[in-house]
């Protein structure tokens, strides 16, 4: 017994033709002799929603797309109402004048360290390196991605956006310290550091952070 | 009858444009029916007794103490004989080309026989497979399977003579290869066994040699079902990348295809006891429209032409990115286990001609791998080489004293995968 595909192939097989692999019995999209068929042959597609969603500008502060009416980014908190509102960002970088400073025995300078960009968001933003652990509490500045500087502390140090716009650090008694700028000596513990656009602070064997505004 | 279950798991949702549909294909088997081990199974244990067996003494000793260990494993009824493999190959028992179906007699001979094994010669595996070829062939119909012993390279032959000698007998019997000590290949006997369908394993210590046989013996009487393939169908225009065991051990079996029609092929998988193995298949098709539906593959794992079950891989084209995008787990776990096998080859590769950066870098990743995996087993052997500063990233050292003996445990073992779910993470 055979039975013959959309594309006029003789099949043996009755589900699906035993040449081209077309499904037999389903004439195509919406096809009115057997609906039970195409509501099987589309199951998810037709559930998905097609009308058109409110278009937004993209968030100004990280450009993540924004959808519905939302008040705040998804991605950085920004605050679309706020007219004029400060955005601050944390950019990490492999610094190797830093990393010749300290010559950590055992620790190699990374050969490729691509540049990560946090937005910070309102209040703390912690610095640090999360263990992967299952529902554990990653700090919002998490630099646990691979190359791995072993010179970080779980939780190394907080940004702190301010009230009045700006931004502190605090170092929370990290094992191998903070150091602002060119300073030998690290800041500090439980200390804050009020830091500038464009300053840069170091950390760990290579690691560099400038903040900047935008 | 055995009864086997055949179950797919893939994203059937291609991009539009999308050509490449992967599944995992898992077939378990209950090993019921047919008694275990019955007299239609015939059994050949070769037994490496060249010179090297013999220095220093333990090793041919212990090898006599395993054989005899494997024989008394062997059930009434099925067909056996022991092969003395050096620069020739002998039947050590019984006297001339044949099997004997085993008894409580047989086996007090074959042991007996046993006994005597001297070490002298050299190495010459091709010939010995050749041997225990011509003597399953006395026996046609039976299930069979060999057990091969050696503690060295194939040095007393040419590698074509190897390789000629397995086009041979490939197809004919199943052989686990045991590699005891640290002077043998291991590529030479991964080769052999995964020619074979066998297992390839190492015996560090010649004490440990006799529990190893008496559970492959144990494993290979367990066998209820023979000459089992995978019969692939794909439809007109599509290939077959490829067809892969992923578990229990990753085994590429792509170019193993016995070509049955221009649309079909069979991947043999031989024996099944009580057991289940996952497969990943990789097939090209044709791209279609969006909304249009197609079948990718038909899997259909046959007993000669006897079907035994049936697993559909679809691939359906979509605009939704959402569904194409999506990885299934069990096509993303044994991607990465099949890159942790690589992995740990090239690493240790890498370690050997003397480049620690890539070396570290491997190992490294093959630890990250292993660990989020759940390959527990996998992760013990590489912390023997290289020192773990954390696992969840990857940062490793390498050890600068590794026991010759560690390095090719986890070699010999870099192909043992575990199944989805043995994650804890």
């Amino acid at each position: 017994m055979s039975v013959v595909c959309p594309s006029g192939h003789q099949s043996q097989t009755v589900d699906y033709c035993d040449q081209c692999g077309a499904r037999i019995g389903a004439g195509g999209r919406g096809s009115a002799t057997d609906p039970g068929a195409t509501s099987t042959m589309f199951p998810v597609l037709e559930e998905v929603d097609t009308s058109p969603a409110i278009r937004r500008e993209p968030c100004p502060a990280c450009g993540a797309t924004r959808s519905g009416d939302d008040r705040y980014c998804e991605e950085c908190g920004y605050d679309f109402l706020l007219p004029g509102a400060v955005a601050w960002e944390a950019v990490v970088a492999a610094d190797r004048a830093q990393f010749d400073r300290h010559s950590v025995p055992g620790v190699t300078f990374p050969v490729y360290y691509g540049e990560r960009r946090f937005i910070l968001v309102e209040g703390e933003n912690r610095v640090g390196r999360s263990r992967g652990q299952p529902d554990e509490d990653v700090p919002e500045i998490d630099l646990a991605a691979s190359p791995v500087d072993p010179g970080i502390s779980r939780v190394h140090a907080v940004i702190e956006r301010c009230e009045n716009g700006g931004c502190v650090l605090r170092d929370v008694g990290s094992t191998n310290g903070t150091f602002v700028g060119d300073e030998p000596a690290p800041i500090p513990p439980h200390t804050d550091v009020p830091l500038a656009d464009g300053q840069r602070f170091h950390l760990g064997a290579w690691t560099t952070i400038t903040l900047r505004r935008r | 009858m055995t009864s086997f279950t055949v179950d797919a798991y893939q994203n059937e949702y291609l991009p539009l444009g999308g050509s490449e549909v992967n599944a995992i294909v898992t077939v378990t088997s209950d090993g019921a029916g047919r008694p275990a081990g019955g007299p239609d199974a015939a059994e050949v244990v070769i037994v490496d007794t060249s010179g090297s067996m013999g220095a220093p003494g333990a090793k041919i000793k212990a090898a006599r103490e395993a054989t005899s260990a494997a024989i008394d494993c062997i059930r009434d009824g099925v067909a056996f004989a022991v092969i003395e493999g050096r620069d020739r190959a002998d039947v050590a028992y019984p006297d001339g080309m044949r099997l004997v179906p085993a008894s409580a007699q047989t086996r007090e001979e074959a042991k007996r026989a046993v006994a005597h094994l001297n070490a002298g010669g050299g190495t010459a595996m091709g010939k010995w497979l050749t041997l225990a070829g011509d003597l399953f062939a006395t026996e046609p119909g039976r299930i069979c399977h060999a057990i091969l012993l050696t503690d060295g390279q194939n040095q007393s032959e040419q590698p074509e003579q190897l390789t000629q000698a397995l086009e041979r007998v490939q197809g004919r019997f199943q052989c686990d290869c045991r590699g005891v000590g640290t002077d043998w290949e291991v590529s030479e006997l991964r080769h052999i066994a995964s020619t074979l369908l066998g297992t390839v394993d190492i015996i560090a210590h010649p004490r440990d040699m006799a529990g190893d046989f008496q559970a492959m013996m144990e494993k290979a009487m367990g066998k209820s079902t023979g000459n089992v393939s995978l019969r692939v169908w794909t439809p007109q225009g599509a290939t077959v990348a490829f067809v892969r065991q992923v578990a229990p051990s990753i085994e590429d079996l792509t170019d193993r295809g016995v070509v049955v029609n221009e649309l079909t092929a069979d991947y043999p998988t031989a024996t099944w006891g009580s057991e289940a193995r996952d497969y990943h298949i990789c097939i090209d098709v044709p791209p279609r429209d969006a909304g249009e539906e197609m079948l990718a593959g038909r899997v259909t794992l046959v007993e000669g032409d006897q079907p035994l079950g049936q697993a559909l891989l679809r691939a359906t084209w979509t605009e939704d990115r959402h569904l194409s995008t999506r990885i299934n787990r069990e096509v993303a776990h044994y991607t990465g286990q099949a890159e942790l096998a690589d992995c740990i080859q090239e690493g240790l590769e890498a370690r050997k001609h003397g480049d620690p950066a890539t070396a570290t870098f491997k190992l490294g990743r093959a630890v990250q791998l292993a660990a989020a995996s759940g390959n527990d087993g996998t992760l013990k052997l590489l912390a023997a080489v290289v020192d773990v500063d954390d696992a969840a990233t990857g940062t490793v050292r390498l050890r600068r004293d590794v026991a010759i003996v560690d390095e090719m445990s986890l070699d010999t073992r870099s192909t043992t995968t575990v199944r989805v779910g043995s994650s804890t993470v």
